[in-house]
């Protein structure tokens, strides 16, 4: 389970974040939605440890995780698969997947395992696992970037806009990527701008707008479309 | 013709310890992207540490590599602390002026402890039974072994640092680190042990060079000055950044140095290099082997 408790957090000394709360239960599948600039990505980044956390608490199953610097955050299970496909361009698809078990580097026959298991559940990257990453389309870094996180075994996995840039017969694919793994027993909080991928796979969402949360709902709780796009219009707040 | 080969001979010499300074100096800007001004200074103090090992404590010449790489690893480690770890959240410019202050003390250093004549290092390399075994003559071309050593020893290290670097998990997290700084930590690299590993190959590198060089060239105290200028050249002629680049543009530095010095001036050999650099920095300043520049 995942947990944020009113999150205050920034850059320098411009605060994103003013207070943001929410919560992914275990096995669930969460998405927090917002316009650009709203502070979806800064909730990652703050999770994660890539910005300071300045007040709020991080809580990952259970325990309070503000202190453990963000290269160790991946140990405790929690893994993020960043925004804009960020592969390392000039190593291989292989090299790539392995760089996401880096942290339990001495398990060789587990990250074999897991090589084969990723290899399985996105097929063209075993096609291409010696082609460097870089030469990878928007869809195949999309894939990779998913498989190196899983690499590292987590439990609680963050994804920053995957649908980004992508051709809505990817984004399909990308959804029903999405959807396998919560069927793994996943922990998921997706981070999303396309609000109709997001209700179709989200059991719960979050709407961000000026760093606070506006807007939270069951998806099975009649979530309408017109609701949503009030709030990102600039709707009044509930 | 003959002569020809001599001289490209004696430029492989040279070009190798060129590489040997410039790789490390090009990791150190690659992965941490520190532009480090006293990494001469490493090859001055492996030239000195060489020659005390040898003269001073009579230590056979591979113990007293041994100790070379040892005490650069140590002045790695030094400079590390001093011109990233405090400095990485900072703009870049500060490591820069830090390093030029490191080089000035490590000179002055040097110039207390070593005092100011230059010192050579006297190895007999034709009394050590392995390299003793290295032939002198390769048809017109006539090498001693200590000059054969240079490129000998540049080859070999710089192959277990490519091996290091392909295969291991350290070199993947070097790698990582260099491409995707951000991703290589959510990853659960961390950047400051990759740091230290970096200043620390990068200075024993550097330092092995000086080492043998001292038994050709003298050592003292300011001779770093020229030979980072020299890898800053062939760091921009391989493409900042670029380990392989590096290793290339090394070798041909080396190589038009000495034809230069050969067939138009002695005095010419020093400039060629960077009117090189001026040429490439203005028309191709990605360098001969970089990509256009993509860092995140």
């Amino acid at each position: 389970m995942l947990r944020l408790e009113n999150i205050v957090a920034g850059y320098g000394r411009t605060r994103i974040l003013h207070g943001v709360s929410l919560t992914v239960p275990t096995g669930g599948l969460v998405a927090l939605l917002g316009g650009n600039g709203t502070g979806k990505s800064t909730t990652l980044k703050a999770t994660v440890g890539l910005v300071d956390v300045q007040e709020g608490t991080v809580e990952l199953n259970g325990e309070v995780i503000n202190d453990v610097p963000a290269e160790r955050r991946s140990a405790l299970g929690l893994s993020m698969v960043p925004q804009g496909k960020e592969v390392f361009a000039a190593m291989s698809v292989e090299e790539n997947l392995l760089m996401g078990a880096y942290h339990r580097r001495s398990d060789r026959a587990g990250i074999a395992h897991d090589l084969e298991a990723v290899y399985i559940r996105f097929k063209r990257l075993r096609e291409r696992r010696k082609v460097n990453a870089g030469m990878l389309s928007g869809g195949e870094r999309q894939m990779l970037s998913i498989g190196r996180s899983l690499m590292a075994r987590p439990s609680v996995l963050l994804l920053d806009e995957p649908s980004a840039a992508l051709a809505p017969r990817i984004v399909e694919e990308i959804a029903e990527a999405i959807l396998g793994l919560r069927d793994l027993g996943l922990t998921l909080l997706l981070v999303e701008q396309n609000v109709g991928m997001a209700l179709d796979i989200a059991d719960h969402i979050y709407v961000i707008r000026g760093g606070r949360i506006a807007y939270e709902r069951e998806v099975g709780d009649g979530v309408a479309m017109e609701e949503l796009q009030e709030f990102y219009l600039g709707g009044s707040e509930h | 013709m003959d002569l020809f080969l001599q001289y490209v001979a004696n430029g492989v010499v040279t070009g190798s310890t060129y590489v040997l300074v410039a790789v490390g100096l090009t990791l150190i800007f690659g992965i941490l992207g520190v532009v480090n001004f006293a990494h001469g200074e490493f090859y001055m103090i492996g030239g000195y540490v060489g020659i005390l090992a040898i003269t001073v404590l009579k230590l056979p010449v591979f113990a007293a590599i041994a100790v070379v790489l040892l005490a650069a690893a140590v002045i790695g480690l030094l400079a590390e602390a001093i011109l990233h770890k405090p400095l990485k959240s900072h703009d870049a410019t500060n490591s820069i002026i830090s390093s030029f202050g490191l080089a000035v003390a490590l000179q002055n250093a040097a110039l207390v402890v070593m005092g100011p004549q230059p010192q050579r290092l006297n190895l007999d390399v034709s009394k050590i039974p392995i390299l003793a075994s290295i032939p002198t003559d390769f048809g017109p071309v006539f090498l001693p072994q200590q000059r054969t050593l240079i490129p000998l020893t540049m080859v070999i290290l710089i192959g277990v640092l490519y091996v290091i670097l392909k295969y291991t998990w350290t070199g993947r997290s070097l790698r990582a680190m260099a491409q995707h700084p951000t991703v290589a930590r959510l990853c659960g690299v961390r950047i400051q042990s990759v740091a230290v590993v970096t200043f620390m190959v990068g200075a024993g590198l550097a330092g092995i060079a000086g080492m043998l060089m001292s038994s050709i060239f003298f050592v003292y105290p300011v001779v770093g000055n020229m030979i980072a200028l020299k890898a800053f050249t062939v760091v921009i002629l391989g493409g900042m950044g670029n380990v392989a680049g590096a290793a290339v543009a090394g070798l041909l530095l080396g190589i038009t140095e000495s034809l230069t010095s050969a067939y138009l001036a002695n005095g010419m050999r020093d400039i060629v290099g960077f009117v090189i650099v001026i040429l490439m920095l203005l028309f191709r300043p990605q360098g001969l082997f970089g990509k256009v520049a993509e860092r995140s």
